[in-house]
This record gives C-alpha cells, sequence and structure tokens, in this order.
C-alpha cells in the first residue's frame, strides 16, 4: 500500500504541476489548450540544457520556454483577441512539432545527471498550496479571480487586465514547464518524441473536474495517479481484462470529482476583453 | 566543338548510369527519430544504400494506415520499383497497390498475406528472447521476472513464451509476472507498469515498448533487465545483461540483390517469406551491438549452474552455446521443440516435433510459467 501511495504522488506530479500552471490562466479568463505542447518543448528544452550545463539550469530552462509559450498564448488571447480555443490548440502542435523535429538528436541519449523525482513532487505539493493561498487569501488572488469574473468591473476599479492575464499565462507556463522538465529529467531521465503522451490533456480535464481549485487538482491529481498504478498492480491478480483496466483511471477519476461538487467555470473564460465595450 | 560533344557525352553517361539505379521506397508508419521500430527500419535503409552503390531510396515517415495508399501512388509516380510497407496495418493498401501496379515489387513488414508481386518478411526474436531467458533465470533471486509487454498479438505472446521456457529451463520454479500496457510506445505506462512488478518482487525484466523506460526503472531499485530492439546498455550500464537488437538492413540488402539480379520479379513473390533469425544475421542477441553479454555480469553467468541431459554446466556456457549453435548454417537446437504443454496442461507441441511456421506465427497460448491476464487464451 506504500509503495501505491507513493507511486500516486510520483506520477501525479507532473499532472498536478500542468494542471496548476492552466487553472492559473484560467482564473483570469484565458484558456490553455496548449498544455501538451508546452510540457512537450519544455521537457525537451529542459533535456538539452540540463545535458550541458546540469539539471538545475535545465528546469530553469524548462520554466522560462514554458513561460515563454504561455506568453505566446497572451499575444493572441490579450493582444490579438482570436480565439482562445484555435490558439490553444495552435501552440500544442506548434509545442509537439518543434519538440520532434529539434529533439532529434537527443533520442537515445541518457541523461547525465538526473533529479530526484521525490524533491520535485514535495515542490510542487508546497506550489500547489502556495497557489491556493495567493488565490484566496491576498490581493493579488482578488485581482485575478475579479479579472477572471468580471474583467470590465476589474477594470472600473483599476485592474490592469490584460497585464494580470499576460502575468497569469506566463506564471501557469512556467509551471506547466516545470512539469515537462519533471518528465524528462526525473520521471523518465531521457528524451523521445511525444514523451508527454497525453498527460497534458489528462491535466486540462483536472483543471476543470477540480472545479479550478488548486487543492482539489492536488486531490484529483493524486487519485489519478494511484488509480493508474493500481491498474498494473492489480492486473492478473483480479479477474478484468486489461483493456478494462486501462480505462479505469480516467473513469473513476471522472466520477470521484464529479461526485464532489459541482463545477463554475469563471465567467469571462474564454472571453476576450476589451476596454470600452 | 570537340568539347561540347565530350560534354554531352558525359551528361548522356551520367544520365544512363542514373537510369540503371534501382529505385527502392519506405513508407513509415511512425517517425524516423523515435529510436524504435521505425528508427530501426530507417537504419537498415541507410546501410543498404551505403552497400549497394546501385541502389536509390526515398522515404516518407509518419504516414497512417489509412493514408498508404496515395503515398504508394506517388512512390510509383515517381518511378519506385521496389516499395517497402514497415508495418502490419499496411496489409490491404499494399495488396490493392499491387493489384493496380502489377510491375512494382512489394514487400510488406510483419504481413501475412502474399501475392505474386508481394514478398513478406519478419526479422525476429524469439531464440534471442529465449537465451535471455537462461540468464533471467540465472540471475533472479526472487524467481520473479517481469515482463512488461506491449499488445496479446501472436508476436508477442511468441517472445514470452520463448523467455519463460528459457527461465524456467534454469529455474523450473520461477515465474514470469507478464503485464499488458496495450501500447507499443507509452513510457508513463512502461514506467507505472515496471513499478507495479517491482512492488510484487520481480527483480529481473524483460520487456515490449519502444523506449528504455522499464531499464531505467528498474536499474533505479537494482534490478537487471534486457534491453529490446536496440542496444540500451548506455541508459544503465550495471544492470542492462543482455537483449534484442534487430539488423532491418541484411533483409533490405538480401532482397533488393535479388531483385537487382533479376531473381525476385513482379511475378514470383508468392512464396517469398523472410523469416530471419540468428542464422541469417537480421537478429543479435546483446546488450550493445557486439556484446552479447555485459561483461559486468558473466561471472554471475558462470557461477550459476543449469541441468542438461542430466548434466549440470553453467548458464553462461549454455547460452553461448546455444547462441553459436543457433547462428550456424544448421541450428540443431530450437526453443520450441516438444514436449511442451501450455500453462493449462495442454500439449502443444508433441515430444520430438518442432513447432512449424504457422505454429509460431498464430500462437496464442501460455506457457507453463507465465502468470498474468493472457487475452485470447484458448480453453
Amino acid at each position: 500500500m506504500e509503495e501505491a501511495l507513493v507511486r500516486a504522488v510520483l506520477f501525479g506530479t507532473p499532472i498536478l504541476l500542468a494542471a496548476l500552471g492552466a487553472l492559473l490562466s484560467e482564473r483570469s479568463g484565458v484558456v490553455n489548450l496548449g498544455v501538451e505542447g508546452m510540457m512537450a518543448l519544455s521537457a525537451l528544452a529542459a533535456f538539452a540544457v540540463a545535458q550541458e550545463a546540469g539539471p538545475l539550469l535545465g528546469v530553469v530552462a524548462g520554466m522560462g520556454v514554458g513561460g515563454f509559450l504561455g506568453l505566446s498564448l497572451g499575444v493572441f488571447a490579450v493582444f490579438l483577441r482570436t480565439n482562445q480555443f484555435v490558439a490553444g490548440l495552435a501552440v500544442a502542435a506548434l509545442g509537439l512539432g518543434a519538440s520532434g523535429l529539434l529533439g532529434k538528436r537527443y533520442e537515445g541519449v541518457p541523461l547525465a545527471h538526473p533529479l530526484p523525482e521525490e524533491g520535485l513532487a514535495l515542490v510542487a505539493l508546497a506550489l500547489a498550496l502556495l497557489l491556493h493561498h495567493l488565490l484566496l487569501r491576498t490581493r493579488f488572488g482578488l485581482y485575478l479571480r475579479s479579472v477572471g469574473e468580471n474583467p470590465r468591473a476589474a477594470d472600473l476599479f483599476g485592474v490592469n487586465v490584460d497585464g494580470v492575464r499576460y502575468g497569469a499565462l506566463g506564471l501557469g507556463g512556467g509551471l506547466i514547464g516545470l512539469a515537462g522538465a519533471y518528465l524528462s529529467l526525473a520521471y523518465r531521465p531521457s528524451w523521445t518524441d511525444g514523451m508527454t503522451s497525453g498527460l497534458g490533456w489528462v491535466a486540462i480535464a483536472l483543471v476543470i473536474l477540480a472545479a479550478w481549485q488548486p487543492l482539489r487538482a492536488v486531490f484529483g491529481a493524486y487519485l489519478f495517479g494511484l488509480l493508474f498504478f493500481l491498474q498494473f498492480r492489480l492486473q492478473g491478480s483480479v479477474p478484468i481484462p486489461s483493456e478494462a483496466f486501462a480505462a479505469m483511471p480516467y473513469l473513476l477519476v471522472i466520477l470521484v470529482l464529479a461526485l464532489s461538487g459541482r463545477a463554475r467555470a469563471p465567467k469571462a473564460l474564454g472571453v476576450p476583453f476589451e476596454r470600452g465595450r | 566543338m570537340r568539347r561540347l560533344l565530350v560534354l554531352l557525352a558525359l551528361a548522356l553517361g551520367l544520365a544512363l548510369g542514373q537510369e540503371a539505379k534501382l529505385k527502392a521506397c519506405f513508407i513509415y508508419v511512425g517517425p524516423i527519430g523515435d529510436a524504435g521500430w521505425t528508427y530501426a527500419h530507417d537504419q537498415g535503409r541507410k546501410k543498404a544504400e551505403a552497400a549497394l552503390p546501385w541502389l536509390e531510396t526515398r522515404y516518407v515517415e509518419s504516414v497512417p494506415e489509412a493514408q498508404a495508399l496515395p503515398v504508394i501512388d506517388r512512390f510509383v509516380k515517381e518511378g519506385c520499383q521496389v516499395i517497402f510497407a514497415t508495418s502490419f496495418g499496411y496489409m490491404e493498401a499494399v495488396l490493392e497497390a499491387a493489384k493496380k501496379y502489377p510491375n512494382v515489387l512489394f514487400a510488406h513488414a510483419t504481413g501475412i498475406k502474399r501475392a505474386p508481386n508481394v514478398a513478406t518478411y519478419m526479422a525476429d526474436f524469439y531464440q534471442v528472447y529465449y537465451l535471455n531467458g537462461l540468464a533471467a533465470g540465472a540471475l533472479s533471486k526472487t524467481g520473479k521476472v517481469g515482463y512488461v509487454a506491449a499488445f496479446p498479438i501472436p508476436e508477442v505472446k511468441r517472445h514470452i513464451n520463448a523467455f519463460t521456457l528459457g527461465v524456467r529451463a534454469v529455474n523450473p520454479k520461477a515465474q514470469v509476472l507478464v503485464r499488458w500496457i496495450n501500447a507499443w510506445y507509452d513510457p508513463a505506462k512502461a514506467r507505472e507498469a515496471t513499478e507495479a512488478l517491482l512492488a510484487q518482487g520481480a527483480d529481473v525484466f524483460a520487456f515490449t515498448e519502444d523506449t528504455p523506460t522499464v531499464i531505467q526503472t528498474a536499474a533505479k531499485k537494482g534490478a537487471y533487465s534486457f534491453g529490446h530492439y536496440t542496444p540500451m546498455l548506455k541508459f544503465a550500464p550495471d544492470h542492462v545483461v543482455s537483449g534484442q537488437i534487430v539488423h532491418w538492413d541484411v533483409i533490405y540488402t538480401d532482397f533488393l540483390k535479388k531483385v537487382k539480379e533479376g531473381v525476385y520479379t513482379a511475378k514470383n513473390l508468392q512464396n517469398v517469406d523472410y523469416f530471419w533469425l540468428l542464422q541469417h544475421k537480421a537478429v543479435e542477441m546483446g546488450a550493445d551491438y557486439g556484446v552479447p553479454i555485459n561483461p559486468k555480469h558473466v561471472p554471475l553467468l558462470q557461477k550459476a549452474q543449469m541441468t542438461v541431459d542430466g548434466k549440470k554446466v553453467s548458464v553462461y556456457d549454455r547460452i553461448m552455446a546455444l547462441l553459436k549453435d543457433m547462428q550456424s548454417p544448421n541450428p540443431t537446437f530450437d526453443p520450441f521443440t516438444g514436449p511442451i504443454r501450455d500453462r493449462k496442461g495442454v500439449v502443444r507441441i508433441p515430444a520430438g516435433k518442432k513447432a512449424s511456421l504457422q505454429e509460431l506465427l498464430s500462437m496464442e497460448w501460455a506457457a507453463p510459467g507465465v502468470v498474468g491476464d493472457w487475452p485470447g487464451e484458448p480453453k
């Protein structure tokens, strides 16, 4: 059982970090569908830099690329006011494609100095608690939420709506970048094309299921990690076909989080803000 | 004027030289950089091109199975005389294209249907898995060997069975715990399946998945493992014992040479089926190219004993003797030689008989010692 709990946390961590990143931007009213591609490209950046300059700079590079992609999404969503869903999907495709193309020379190369997963998992948990505190107990959180709920009112009160949204996308991108770095530097210390294998999409779904609340995202990510591990731990000892086991984590997480309370999205989510209209 | 004539002649000569080149084209299902299946095929293509000066090749990567036909059309338009389709899922498209283009030669990897201008080919690992199984049986202290498996299809089942027969030849009480991940490529599933097996006591690992994840995960806990498909020693130099390595170029070179010499034509491929093994050098047993067993683990395997025909021999000697035999032109040993019962006690290969190619290609039963879910297991 102890083993299962450890796996729950260690496999739940990249999903948690990515979900926190997406949550941050969505609380400011910007949908982020680019998570999968952002994770992939930052995983590559982290790996490449770690190989040359050590794992800590690798983490910085991963977060930097994630933050940069978050801001790029901001250019479309905030400055150009394009459809956020389309822009997000474009970032996802771009990140996945670019990482595959640029990463060819890192395929089949072992990472010289992997990072301990346990340490990063603790950092992720601390970040979740910090984000919870920031969102609900600080002036910054108030601004952020007001921008996501009612940007016009926030604007009237002198909050810089665009600035807050850029900030949320940049910081959120940094968290998603950390999720990518966790994958390529700790969880699986190597690089292969498509190594995010859908975890970014799981994170996006988790944000909705967790009703845009950081602590629920912690619970959901760890629950998913636990069930993901258990499908292999129990396979063969319980007379359920392996294909059915494979669906279990997704179904049960949806069920548990759906039963735990109704989700209400930030009111301005997905709506571009234009002053004076 | 004379100069011009010489130049013209040269140009014509070059053009003719170009004409004389055989053009072979490859359709890949994945990206060539994935370090797995498609990567290995592309390495084979490159080596064949380097070895055969009269060969010219082209490829298209990441072709979804439904898109194969348009790619083949394009290849034919560009003058491809030989087309290699490197995924099982291309089968119907290849057969259809073969009818449409009766003068083009097709070769379909892992295929089971042929035509006058469609051959099939496969480089198979079952012998290598048996040899790795011998080593795994000798190295496991818990008697529990882990296997992280892709899809429950005959090819993968054949490999698990051969591996298990090897494990049990050394340690008749050992178990091979199988976990299916239902994916050819999914590092997260491979990781958690390995963790689950480690938690259940497995201390030696083999697998079918396209990344070194199982090896890296096992090494963290000090468990031994066997690389798959490409050399993976560098990912855990202290823990990778051996592995299965493919050499598609051997098949490509042979096939193309015979096309060039006129042995193979668009009319006589109906019975051309490569199922190439150790003796054809299409596969290799090794932790790395030319390293059959990691030198760090040789002493352990030399010390380990097993019984062969009532005599005690070292596991290392047994592996090396069988490897040499199976690499020879006329091997005398085959892992699937009867009597072999499945794990339910049904006789699958009678005493003294060797499994036929058909039996190998359609294998659904599980060998004794295999523990775990086994979709499609015969009643």
